[in-house]
Formats: structure tokens, sequence, C-alpha cells
């Protein structure tokens, strides 16, 4: 009987339970939540155009480097071989 | 653009305290349901042009809630047990087991009653779980739940049967602890 009672009291015990209301700023914060969700196409092609011209420039400057390292080292080489082709002195 | 955005107004302080109220009761943490709640206007903000008119807009709301209710304590889940390196607990839902939580919106006499039935709730299965909560709590009608959960009514009325009687079960394990603390 006890446990049964106690049973009870615990399943009625959210009886005339009352409606919460959410803080204030709620609205705002999903105001907020829905601009940052909402990126346009237009911001998004920028975006992805923005990162393929940078690419883009990174691989140019690099062959350029390339290239220019190569040309000095043959240079060099050229500089510094005899070209007499005197062995003797 | 702005009747789109005073329609969502509109919907936001009518159905504001519900969505938040069923989050709680579901979730049982404050911040938590107020996480859900945004999630969910966003939603309803970005399929607001494809609501069709087949359902109210309350059944609609009640759904989106409780989907994203489901979502939320499954990532929950899973964040926890990433945590503890994949340990699969036996019980999806243990961790809630042990929840203290304290519903603002009961008597303070009651806290500590209804701290203990929040906590049995989740050992619920989740359909139980639901038609339970949008029954006692949300004073629908079973075929209002039906709806809600596109269920047949007489399966509604058998998942808050189950409900029911897997509480008082749990509960009556319960109280020979609660004699012994006694």
């Amino acid at each position: 009987m006890e446990k049964e009672n106690w049973i009870s009291t615990i399943l009625n015990s959210i009886n005339g339970i009352t409606k919460v209301s959410p803080s204030d700023d709620l609205f705002f914060k999903i105001q907020n939540k829905i601009k940052r969700n909402n990126v346009s196409p237009k911001t998004v092609w920028l975006v992805a155009a923005s990162i393929a011209i940078l690419v883009l420039l990174n691989f140019t400057l690099l062959a350029t480097k390339t290239k220019e390292s190569s040309t000095t080292t043959t240079t060099y080489l050229e500089n510094t071989l005899n070209q007499s082709n005197q062995i003797y002195q | 653009m702005i009747d789109n955005q005073n329609h969502f107004e509109k919907i936001y302080r009518e159905f504001h305290l519900l969505v938040f109220n069923v989050a709680l009761n579901y979730l049982q943490n404050t911040e938590d349901a107020e996480e859900v709640t945004q999630d969910v206007f966003v939603k309803i903000y970005n399929s607001l042009n494809n609501f069709n008119q087949k359902s109210s807009h309350k059944t609609w709301i009640y759904r989106i809630t409780i989907n994203q209710c489901l979502d939320f304590l499954k990532q929950k889940n899973s964040q926890k047990r990433f945590f503890i390196f994949g340990k699969k607990s036996q019980n999806e839902q243990e961790y809630l087991n042990t929840s203290t939580f304290e519903h603002p919106g009961i008597l303070l006499e009651n806290q500590e009653d209804a701290a203990l039935l929040f906590a049995v709730f989740n050992t619920l299965t989740e359909n139980q779980k639901t038609a339970f909560l949008l029954s006692k709590l949300d004073g629908l009608s079973n075929p209002e739940i039906a709806e809600i959960m596109q269920l047949s009514i007489s399966s509604v009325e058998s998942l808050i049967f189950r409900a029911k009687a897997s509480l008082q079960q749990k509960l009556a394990e319960k109280f020979n602890h609660y004699r012994k603390k006694k």
C-alpha cells in the first residue's frame, strides 16, 4: 500500500506544471543565426574566385622562380668553364 | 521578403512557448532547450515557403521540435561516447538517468519527486517517451499525438499504456532504495 501511494505521489508530482518562458533575447539570437546561415550565392562565388586567383598566382610565382634559378646556374657554369681549350699553359 | 519576415515573427510569437517547453521536457536542461528552440525556428524559417497546408502549423512545429530534440540527444550521446574513447553504454540514454533536473514550471514542494520522475522518463523508449510527454505534459489528445507521430490512434494508446506500466515498474524498483534512504 505504501509503495502504491509513493508511486502515485511521484507520478502526480508533475500535475499543474506551468509553461516556462525562454530568455527575452531568444528571438534576436534566432535572427542572428538565420543571417549567419543565409550566405548569398554571390558571396560564395566571390570567395571561391579569390581562392582560385590566389592559387594561380602562387603557381605562376613558383614557376618563374624555378626558371630563374636554373638560368642562373647555367650562366655560372658557362662563365667558369675554360673556353680556350688549352690544357697546358 | 518582408511578408515572410512578418509571417515568421507571427509564428514565433504564437509557438515559441510550445517549442521551448517541449524541448525543456525532453532534454531536461534550460540551455539545451534554448539551443534546440533556436535550431527549430531556423528550420521553420528556411522551410516556411515549402510548408504544405496538409497538416496544421502546430502539428508541423511539434514534429520539427521532437525530431530536433532526438537529433540533439543522439549528437550529445555520441560526443559523450567519443570522449570515453568509444565505450558504448548499455542503454543509449543511461547518462540521463542520473538527472537531477529541477523543472522551473513545477511547484517547489514537488521538485524532488518530479526530478525522480524525469530521471525515470529517460529509461523509456523514444516513442513511449514522446507519446507520454505529449499526453501528460502538453495535454494533447490521442488523435493529436497520432497525427504528430504519424502513427495510428491505437498505436499511441498502446505506447502510452506501456509507458505508464514501465514507469510504475521502474518506480517500484526505486521504492526500495527510497525506503532504505529513509
